[in-house]
């Protein structure tokens, strides 16, 4: 009971810190008031402080399973353990609002603390674009969708978890997930900030580039670990359906994508200064976006979120976002002058066509996203699943693993021979792959074009490690202590290749089970057998077990001398409802994925799905995650330090245009 | 004025890409009202709830039951693997076409997933 008022009275209070901080942010930075603008800082700081405290507040509620709180009664029960008890606090809507608040908050105060540097007015207004942000949300927590809602009577137990969702998948797909919806704020009140400062340099970029790359690098997991997830819970053989709630997840990951490339030839050549802020706004903009999908119910998706009010606030609040970000950029972009592009075949040349292809596929998958919206204004609306995905997709999945393939080699400014040259090892992957391929019988264009291509590009990032270590071979000093050295000074170089073979590892995944999975529905009787894709099954026979409050009924089968066990898991509690749990057996070629579709008697119904080479989606994107995370701890490479010679050149030329 | 131009062409292969893909591949998501006063020409994808008394056949294989949206009903059968949490109370998606003697065949049956601790059917609950 106390707690929820403390809780109430900290988010309340937090809500008047935050209208204070942008208000005095704004005006600060407005007038250019050095003594004021830390006011709007510390204001930021303390609303930041007082939502730790009402999580905490929360947390402590569902630890201590205080009922009097509904958010407590709807999510947990006395029988859930102890950490799905502490994931309830970001498992419901209003916890999910808070906790993505609480990211904002503590990666806005650790973005806001360093940008001393970025002077007064930049830094004011940041902190006020953030606070109106967190007010937003504040203002949901406080008038819409408390989390700290008091029940009239209070229950001795709480309604419970679904059993899908009592798994640990659960404990870490989301958190990781709108953390890295969230952080995408962050970047976004810097751009608006730099574009409402009228300022020309890049220093919100070079200041936020690390929240942008912790954020990508968060949901990037967090996709992952849903894949997974799906994969592994839901039992029917595949990890993405195209599903509304998938895609929008995708979206803003997609925009910071081609950010992180981008980024790159503005601070080189000091090109492409408004497209990244586009890119920033859009990520953003696509985040909440995204939240408004997911939680208003508009789009019908397999994912049922409870329909709530908060729909109509967050359309809203997305009008203000596009209105406020479309004049921004409309008002100060013309001012921003970029160094034109001067040869097509470039680096920046392909940064540039890496961008409009990611920022294509992204508005192709926008497009099967609202599709239903859009034609639900004039009629009976369409939809469409996996099929226009990879209809559309694949055009443009194709030119990307193409320039994945030749991109990163290419010079800056202008291409010569010398690197026509350095094409021939890709070049040679690529042929031999593709007699490889053609020798073992394959004739669909699919793999015939994307698997080639994947091993042009897996060849020009492994070349890159392999110059790398010859040159270190001559610096002296012995061998492994100068790679080390020589990695540690061109950390981003390394890490970024590093993070390119990850992704490459991880298309291998997913081309391999796209198009080589095969699947059987078989029903059997004790002692039957069936052979799929070269797997022998045999079938022996079903047992039966009571586990707690679930009977488990299991088929058992052999291959070979090792026994598998799909299982179908009953719960008497909820209506006897039924869940797959299924028997994956993964080696690095394929996986063998039995699911228990139902019994009689003592025969089962079993559906059998080879997927080669799943395995490889979960290696392959912890290995981009890696790769990021090496190319990017500790201090600043030099590399980023330092401007090259060329940007310094064109900067007069941006002052008298 | 280059890259304008350039900017256009990209624009259009894009649009081209996206109207074709969408052109050859959107099915109509209808409801049962629709369905029955106009029979659709190819697959559909449809709403609904699932009623009690479903029936199975092909040693639990293959599935026959109601689905209900308002007063509307529709006698859906479906052959394939069963989606988790199946059982009366659920909504599901069915992706199909309508058969002989006015029964809807699913090519693709999907039951709307709980997400998020939500209890997943307050109503059969």
């Amino acid at each position: 009971m106390l707690l929820a008022q403390i809780g109430a009275a900290l988010l309340l209070a937090a809500l008047a810190l935050g209208l204070m901080s942008a208000l005095v942010g704004f005006s600060s930075g407005y007038v250019q008031d050095p003594l004021l603008a830390p006011v709007a800082r510390r204001a930021f700081y303390a609303m930041a402080a007082l939502v730790v405290a009402a999580s905490a507040v929360l947390i402590w509620a569902l630890l201590s399973r205080d009922f009097a709180l509904a958010y407590v009664t709807e999510h947990t029960d006395r029988a859930l353990s102890l950490p799905l008890t502490a994931a309830a606090f970001y498992g419901g809507q209003e916890g999910s609002l808070l906790y993505w608040l609480l990211c904002v908050c503590v990666l806005g105060s650790v973005s806001l603390a360093a940008a001393a540097h970025l002077g007064v007015r930049l830094g004011a207004y940041a902190t006020g674009f953030l606070a109106l942000i967190c007010v937003f949300f504040l203002i949901m927590l406080v008038l819409v969708e408390t989390p700290f809602a008091l029940l009239s009577v209070v229950p001795t137990d709480g309604l419970g978890l679904n059993p899908v969702l009592r798994d640990g998948g659960m404990l870490i797909h989301p958190p990781f997930m709108l953390a890295g919806f969230s952080s995408y704020a962050v970047p976004f009140s810097f751009a608006m900030a730099t574009l409402l400062a009228g300022r020309q340099d890049a220093a919100w970029m070079r200041h936020t580039r690390r929240i942008a790359l912790i954020g990508w690098g968060l949901q990037g997991v967090g996709l992952m670990l849903g894949m997974w997830w799906a994969y592994h819970v839901l039992g029917w053989g595949g990890y993405w359906g195209w599903d509304p709630v998938e895609n929008v997840a995708l979206l803003p990951w997609l925009a910071t994508t081609a950010y992180l490339h981008s980024i790159q030839v503005q601070e080189r050549r000091g090109q492409l200064r408004v497209w990244n802020l586009f890119l920033v706004i859009l990520a953003f903009l696509l985040s909440i976006f995204g939240t408004y999908i997911v939680r208003s119910g508009i789009v019908a998706s397999v994912h049922s979120f409870a329909v709530s009010p908060l729909g109509p606030w967050f359309y809203g609040f997305l009008a203000i976002c596009v209105v406020a970000s479309g004049v921004l950029l409309a008002w100060r972009g013309p001012m921003l002058k970029s160094a034109p592009l001067r040869s097509p075949i470039s680096r920046e040349g392909a940064y540039l066509a890496q961008n409009v292809i990611i920022v294509g596929i992204t508005a192709a998958i926008f497009w099967g996203t609202v599709l239903p919206l859009v034609t639900g204004m004039f009629g009976t609306p369409l939809v469409v699943g996996a099929p226009y995905y990879d209809r559309a997709g694949a055009p443009l999945f194709v030119l990307l693993l193409l320039l994945l393939a030749i991109g990163p080699s290419v010079p800056w400014a202008r291409a010569g021979r010398t690197w026509l040259r350095s094409l021939r090892w890709p070049l040679l992957a690529l042929v031999g792959c593709l007699c490889v391929l053609l020798a073992l019988g394959q004739r669909g264009a699919g793999p015939l074009i994307a698997l080639p291509l994947l091993a042009a590009a897996l060849a020009g990032s492994a070349m890159e490690f392999w110059r790398g270590g010859r040159y270190a071979r001559r610096l002296g000093g012995g061998w492994p202590h100068s790679a080390l050295r020589l990695a540690r000074r061109r950390r981003r170089h390394y890490g970024a290749h590093l993070a390119h073979i990850g992704f490459i590892v991880a298309v291998v995944g997913i081309a391999g089970s796209h198009f080589w999975q095969s699947s059987a529905q078989v029903d059997l009787n004790p002692g039957q057998s069936v052979t799929v894709s070269g797997y022998h099954l045999v079938y022996q026979g079903l047992s039966q077990a009571r586990v707690g409050d679930h009977l488990v009924t299991a088929a058992h089968l052999s291959l070979g001398d090792e026994s598998l066990q799909p299982e179908q898991v009953q719960y008497a509690s909820l209506g006897q409802q039924t869940l797959p749990r299924v028997a994956i057996r993964s080696t690095p070629w394929a996986d063998l994925y039995l699911v228990l579709d139902g019994t009689s008697g003592q025969r089962a119904s079993l559906t059998i799905f080879v997927n080669p080479l799943v395995t490889w989606i979960w290696v392959g994107i912890p290995v981009m995650v890696l790769g990021l995370i090496l190319g990017n701890v500790g201090s600043p490479p030099p590399e980023l330090e330092t401007e090259p010679a060329t940007l310094k050149r064109a900067r007069p030329a941006v002052a008298h245009s | 004025m280059r890259w304008v131009l350039l900017g256009a062409v990209v624009v259009a292969c894009l649009g081209y890409l996206i109207y074709s893909a969408t052109g050859a591949s959107a099915e109509y998501y209808v409801t049962m009202a629709q369905m029955r006063q106009h029979p659709p020409q190819g697959e559909v994808r449809v709403l609904g709830t699932v009623q009690g008394g479903i029936r199975t056949f092909d040693a639990g294989r293959g599935i026959e039951f109601t689905a209900a949206q308002g007063k509307d009903q529709l006698q859906v059968s479906y052959v394939g693997t069963m989606p988790e949490i199946f059982k009366p109370g659920v909504q599901v998606v069915v992706d199909g076409r309508p058969g002989a003697n006015g029964v809807f065949v699913a090519r693709s049956l999907q039951t709307k997933c709980p997400s998020k601790f939500t209890a997943a059917t307050p109503a059969a609950g």
